[in-house]
């Protein structure tokens, strides 16, 4: 008998994150179609809504969803929208499915996360870094818990390998306005950017700075790189070919991952979305998280909270990244951390990747100091 | 204010002192994932069993259901009213009473019941970090009262050089200073020793009640 249930996918579809969000849907999507014919045991019917990147509107969406007696959700890219539903998904004990890269610092017993966590994204990045590019980092990002945190985890551990942070800049979601910003970065000559900037701001950024770079005569990629936890290869196409390459990405999958799975994935997923937006880390998470739900429905006989988050628990999968399982502890997945240089054909040069998948650390329980490295003031200050 | 916060938990060791073992919510289940180890001590006769003198601060906490009545006693450090190692009440009637026996605990921090996940990173960050700093502010507190009591040696040797050399009072306050630099020792220290050194030629009504010489050499702050 097949058991048939309907599951929310919530991703911003439009507004200022839509590239990648559309790219998650998709992700999402293809999933679902495969599942359509693998699977005889569970249909699962996708009841898509856009809360258009509006905190207000993923309250309510959450809300209408989880009244409508849908359980289960696949849904969020930015942390912000993630905490604003996760009082929602608590009150009425739904499972939110979140499938992207994160700040950690959070396990909430109604959320199952197939992103990657920091250990697995800005930790590795900031080895690389430390390594092969320098050890001067500007820091810049989008106004909010994504940026805050991550710039945080990645002074700490920059600082411990002998790095310096020389200027850390914080922007509205979705300005635009980032000349400025170039020329200060460029001024300070830093041996790297260290980006957590998303969506418009993010590519109104790399053209930016190509801009500027390209009017004083300065080798953008080969002098102060950018490196990012957040560019996937949607994202290049948005940014354009003068602009995209050369940059450096820390993610759990690029789509040039050479399997057989990841060549049957991207394969699958440029046939039913020939227009783009094209595959990335995120979408893979959806893709993986819509995978795990179905073997979790299937093993659990329902579609409550409990018994499903149990059904997933130490789950496997094999991903197109790789083999990837639900930690049983945290419900973070273990992932597999590569580092890509972006390329002018919109795609990732793969330049590392761990022999085998990571577990997650959401606290850096297992990859931080026990105390915290403390801020001090500056010591000069500017009076002119 | 000491600016090295506790930020990772692991290899902590939390004493739940409950009657219910596993029902006061995901307190347990949250620790580990912090890195922390969870054990329930037994109640025996509403006494919980623990031997608080084998637990370290850096290592130990206790979380306190404060719903019971006499399960702990915890003797307090005198000046900075602080447990032995850091407790964090698990509050289950939000009563003034209760609330003031946990204080009397020395709680630093609490955590409503039925424990919410999400609540108990913040908790043990709040309760641990209070605790160092209040242990750390004791101690600055002790160091000054005794430099604070150590102020009476220093006009002691004060008059003492001046009516030896008859050099005016600052210029015998900088000449202890002085000297006390050159031994690396603090002022008060030095003055204390030097008085020992010579108790008669302290005027009487400042002689220090103990005026043996001192050993030890404590660096200036």
């Amino acid at each position: 008998m097949t058991a048939h249930y309907r599951i929310g996918v919530m991703f911003s579809a439009n507004g200022p994150y839509a590239v990648v969000a559309r790219s998650m849907l998709n992700g999402a999507l293809l999933a679902f179609a495969e599942l359509a014919a693998e699977r005889d045991d569970v249909r699962l019917e996708p009841v898509v809504v856009d809360p258009c990147g509006d905190h207000a509107a993923y309250r309510r969406l959450s809300l209408d969803l989880l009244t409508s007696g849908i359980r289960n959700v696949v849904g969020c890219y930015t942390s912000s929208s993630r905490k604003e539903v996760i009082p929602c998904f608590e009150k009425h004990d739904g499972l939110l499915w979140y499938p992207s890269h994160y700040e950690g610092f959070e396990s909430c017993d109604n959320v199952i996360y197939t992103g990657a966590s920091p250990n697995q994204h800005v930790l590795p990045l900031v080895e690389y870094l430390a390594a092969h590019v320098g050890h001067r980092a500007y820091c810049i990002g989008s106004n909010y818990i994504w940026a805050w945190e991550n710039s945080r985890i990645f002074r700490e551990a920059f600082g411990a390998v002998g790095g310096t942070v020389v200027a850390e800049r914080y922007l509205p979601v979705g300005d635009t306005d980032l000349e400025a910003l170039a020329e200060a970065i460029v001024d300070q000559r830093p041996d790297f950017v260290f980006n957590n900037l998303i969506g418009t701001s993010a590519y109104a950024f790399f053209r930016a700075f190509q801009q500027v770079c390209a009017r004083r005569g300065i080798d953008r990629a080969g002098t102060i790189p950018v490196a990012s936890c957040t560019l996937s290869e949607p994202e290049l196409h948005e940014i354009g070919p003068a602009a995209g390459d050369g940059h450096l990405s820390s993610s759990v999958y690029f789509s040039t991952i050479q399997t057989p799975a990841n060549l049957a994935f991207t394969a699958a997923y440029g046939r039913m979305f020939p227009d783009g937006p094209a595959a990335c880390a995120d979408a893979e998470a959806s893709y993986i998280a819509v995978k795990l739900l179905a073997s979790a429905l299937a093993r659990a006989g329902t579609d409550a909270a409990k018994p499903v988050r149990a059904a997933v628990a130490g789950q496997t999968l094999a991903a197109p990244q790789g083999e990837i399982r639900i930690d049983p502890d945290t419900f973070h997945a273990w992932l597999t951390p590569r580092i890509g240089r972006s390329t002018a054909d919109h795609t990732f040069q793969i330049l590392l990747e761990a022999p085998q998948a990571l577990p997650p650390d959401p606290y850096l329980v297992q990859s931080s100091p026990r105390l915290a490295v403390p801020m001090r003031p500056p010591k000069l200050r500017v009076v002119q | 204010m000491s600016a090295r916060l506790v930020q990772n938990f692991r290899g902590g060791r939390a004493f739940i002192v409950t009657a219910t073992p596993g029902l006061e919510g995901a307190l347990a289940s949250t620790l580990t994932k912090l890195g922390v180890e969870s054990t329930y001590p037994r109640l025996m006769d509403g006494k919980a069993e623990i031997a608080l003198a084998t637990l370290s601060p850096e290592r130990d906490m206790l979380f306190i259901d404060g719903d019971l009545e006499g399960a702990m006693e915890i003797e307090l450090d005198p000046s900075t009213a602080l447990p032995p190692v850091p407790v964090i009440g698990l509050v289950g009637v939000e009563a003034p009473s209760r609330l003031k026996a946990l204080v009397g605990l020395g709680a630093t921090s609490f955590l409503r019941k039925p424990v919410h996940g999400g609540a108990v990173y913040a908790s043990l960050f709040m309760g641990i970090n209070q605790f160092q700093l209040r242990s750390e502010q004791g101690q600055r507190f002790e160091a000054l009262h005794q430099r604070h009591r150590a102020r009476r040696a220093v006009i002691q040797a004060t008059l003492l050089v001046m009516k030896r050399t008859g050099l005016d009072e600052d210029q015998a306050y900088a000449q202890l200073r002085h000297e006390s630099m050159r031994m690396r020792q603090t002022v008060e220290f030095y003055c204390e020793d030097l008085i020992a050194r010579h108790p008669r030629a302290a005027p009487s009504s400042l002689r220090p009640d103990d005026a043996k010489p001192r050993t030890g050499k404590p660096k200036a702050m």
